[in-house]
């Protein structure tokens, strides 16, 4: 199976909810990690506040935050290869790399998709 | 001393700045290697003068005291421990990331709680690890981790959640990840706190009603978690037979502190209870700190008592400062500093000075202590006042998030989300954020609050951009374009005013230093700082002891003025519990019991 590893900027919570308004994008992102993780598939989460060497020492991501600076994060590796950057993957997405078939269909419950996209 | 009666193996000593808590620990520790009992004292008070009253150097290793048998001690330095935390994690990237991140990585780490975490990880050792406290009998800290700390490390499920999953889970323990210490170490250390057979919490407070009101919170905070075994000493009480001469003075402070006695807060009556008279003398060296839990004679007299103030620089009043702020006719002022110093009367008494002067003031207050602002509604034509209730605010705010943004989650991300929202920022955040509804309206009137956000939360919510795109729609509803944001707006002197208030004692001042610090790297740079309660500013007294206690002040004062302060103003300590337009307005005018002889301030 696929590794995918996601470099966050500094949060303080990876659920997103320490700001005045809390961002929806990391709190649909934080249910779809722990999804995949229910999946068994590998996703790892690298803050940078916390693990700041994690960034350092990966010539990918220290390139990226020359270039592109710590605001363009998120930086989304599969395998130690650039995936994704800006975005948070939806769950759809996670799925599709780490080659699960998700099933999609037999999670909306309420009438809406799961991964925080609305039919 | 109830508090010293059949003592357990750990003794905690807890409450805000200046209370005395470090002295009390100090005589503490004396008392029971004077008896026989082998004990360490650890002092983790970032003003510690442990050294100075053992003289001799300390140090954060296990030192013996040589005067002392029977008795070592240590100091740990909080910001200390938390500059070792941030060099631990930032250093090996600082020249190998790029200087801005690291610059946005160091702010993440130099909030309260990383202080307050890492303090608590120097000091878990001693509470687990019998190696290191075999040797004693009892171990004393001068200070207690808040209920925050511990909630974090209780939280359930964050740890099992951290061992399984490594780094998610309950994400808001934040700098704890860092940290080196073993999670079961942790958990171990709090099950040793919430143990009534080993620890023993002592709550130290003052005869004054804001105190004990902070105390009351404390005591229920640590008593929800299991800190049930907590002792209440009411340090510096004014003996009785200093108003036998009929000063003024301290007959005035007799009756205040006997009657925020009489109104003890309903939590603190169960609790068994000391009173500790205040000292002629400065609790500095063995005998001092002996006689304060009268077990020896007390000295009469230490050089310098009761000398006359006259001659010490004349400060300003509060009056004269709010003379300062008239001059816009219009901003936002904002008080901040220390739980239990005063915020909440001395933003009336300006909201009421500024108001009798002609100018609209709206004075918002988050005290949980609503009489104040109640007595004011309603008191003069153009001062409204409204109040915050955080409690009520950060259900709000937290059911609002799991609502809107939490809607569309399936069970485990819902419950994921609703772990962190018990993390300590969400109460600093929905508070502000109801403040924030109320700044707007300083482009037109005056608003004076009680609080203000930290520097820390400040350039935390500013950088991940969240405070622009609030505002950013708020306007869009408003229609309103020329509006700046609340950060420019916070950091701009002609809109904005910061009052730093304080007490004029060690602890205080520097707790107040460290905002100011805080806050000008946010940019902000505090306008003034106002020392409450001064015995140095009231009446001329007989009383030996509060002379005393008044010439204590100067050397702190003398340090807000020449070190920390661009303005500074002195408000005498009151007669009266400074409740209602007359007293507010005496207050800020710089009178107390008999403004007329004020000698301080001619």
């Amino acid at each position: 199976m696929k590794s995918i590893q996601i470099f966050d900027p500094a949060l303080c919570c990876s659920s997103g909810v320490c700001g005045v308004d809390v961002d929806q994008q990391l709190v649909t992102f934080a249910a779809n990690v722990e999804w995949a993780k229910q999946q068994g598939i590998a996703v790892e989460r690298v803050n940078l506040a916390q693990q700041p060497l994690a960034f350092a020492q990966n010539a990918v991501v220290k390139g990226f935050l020359e270039r592109s600076g710590a605001e363009s994060l998120p930086l989304i590796l599969i395998d130690g290869e650039f995936a994704l950057a800006g975005r948070y993957p939806t769950r759809d997405e996670l799925a599709r790399w780490a080659g699960v078939t998700a099933v999609l269909a037999a999670q909306a419950a309420g009438g809406c998709c799961s991964g925080g996209r609305c039919c | 001393m109830r508090f010293l009666d059949q003592p357990p193996r750990f003794l905690f000593f807890t409450g805000k700045g200046g209370v005395g808590k470090t002295s009390l620990a100090c005589a503490t520790a004396i008392r029971l290697a004077g008896l026989g009992r082998r004990v360490l004292l650890v002092s983790t008070d970032p003003a510690s003068n442990v050294a100075q009253v053992f003289e001799q150097p300390i140090g954060n290793a296990l030192t013996p005291i040589a005067a002392v048998p029977n008795l070592s001690a240590l100091e740990i330095d909080p910001e200390a421990a938390a500059q070792a935390y941030r060099d631990r994690i930032v250093g090996p990237v600082r020249g190998v990331l790029p200087d801005d991140v690291v610059r946005g990585i160091e702010e993440q780490l130099s909030g309260a709680c990383t202080t307050e975490i890492a303090a608590f990880d120097e000091f878990t050792g001693l509470l687990t690890d019998t190696r290191l406290t075999d040797g004693f009998d009892h171990v004393i800290f001068d200070t207690a981790p808040t209920g925050h700390t511990i909630r974090l490390l209780q939280l359930p499920g964050a740890w099992s959640g951290f061992l399984e999953n490594n780094t998610e889970g309950a994400s808001c323990l934040g700098p704890l990840s860092g940290l080196e210490t073993q999670r079961e170490q942790y958990a171990a250390a709090v099950s040793a706190l919430a143990d009534p057979a080993r620890t023993r919490l002592v709550l130290v407070a003052r005869a004054q009603a804001s105190t004990l009101r902070e105390v009351a919170r404390t005591h229920a905070e640590l008593a929800a978690i299991g800190l049930t075994r907590q002792f209440l000493v009411i340090n510096g009480v004014l003996p009785e037979a200093e108003g036998a001469t009929d000063d003024a003075l301290a007959v005035a402070v007799l009756r205040r502190e006997a009657a925020a006695l009489v109104e003890l807060p309903e939590a603190l009556r169960e609790l068994p209870t000391d009173h500790v008279p205040l000292m002629p003398f400065n609790l500095v060296g063995l005998p001092a700190l002996a006689a304060l839990l009268g077990s020896a004679a007390a000295q009469d007299d230490v050089p310098g008592a009761g000398a006359s103030p006259a001659g010490r620089p004349a400060l300003p009043k509060l009056a004269s400062l709010v003379d300062d702020l008239a001059q816009d006719g219009h901003g936002l002022v904002m008080l901040m500093g220390k739980g239990g110093v005063g915020k909440t009367t001395l933003a009336a008494a300006i909201a009421v000075e500024l108001a009798q002067r002609g100018f609209a003031v709206h004075l918002t207050t988050s005290d949980p202590a609503a009489h104040l602002a109640e007595t004011l509604e309603g008191s003069l034509d153009n001062l409204t006042v409204s109040r915050i209730d955080p409690q009520a605010e950060t259900e709000r705010y937290r059911q609002h998030v799991l609502d809107t943004k939490g809607k569309d989650l399936d069970a485990r991300g819902r419950a994921v989300l609703e772990e962190d929202l018990r993390s300590p920022c969400t109460e600093e955040i929905a508070v502000f954020q109801a403040f924030s509804r109320i700044i707007r309206e300083a482009g037109r009137k005056f608003v004076v609050m009680d609080t203000a956000p930290t520097g820390h939360t400040l350039l935390l919510l500013d950088a991940t951009g969240a405070y622009h795109r609030e505002i950013a729609r708020n306007m869009d509803k408003s229609g309103v374009q020329h509006f700046t944001t609340p950060m420019m707006q916070l950091q701009d002197p002609k809109q904005t005013k910061v009052i730093l208030v304080t007490l004029a004692e060690t602890t205080p001042v520097l707790e107040a230093a460290n905002l100011q610090a805080d806050l000008r790297r946010a940019g902000i740079e505090p306008w003034a700082w106002v020392i409450n309660n001064s015995l140095a500013a009231a009446a001329r007294t007989e009383s030996k002891l509060l002379a005393q206690r008044a010439t204590r002040e100067w050397p702190q004062i003398a340090a807000v003025r020449e070190q920390h302060a661009k303005r500074v103003a002195l408000v005498p300590v009151q007669a009266a519990e400074p409740i209602g337009v007359a007293r507010l307005l005496a207050l800020a005018e710089g009178g107390t019991v008999a403004p007329a002889a004020a000698p301080s301030h001619p």
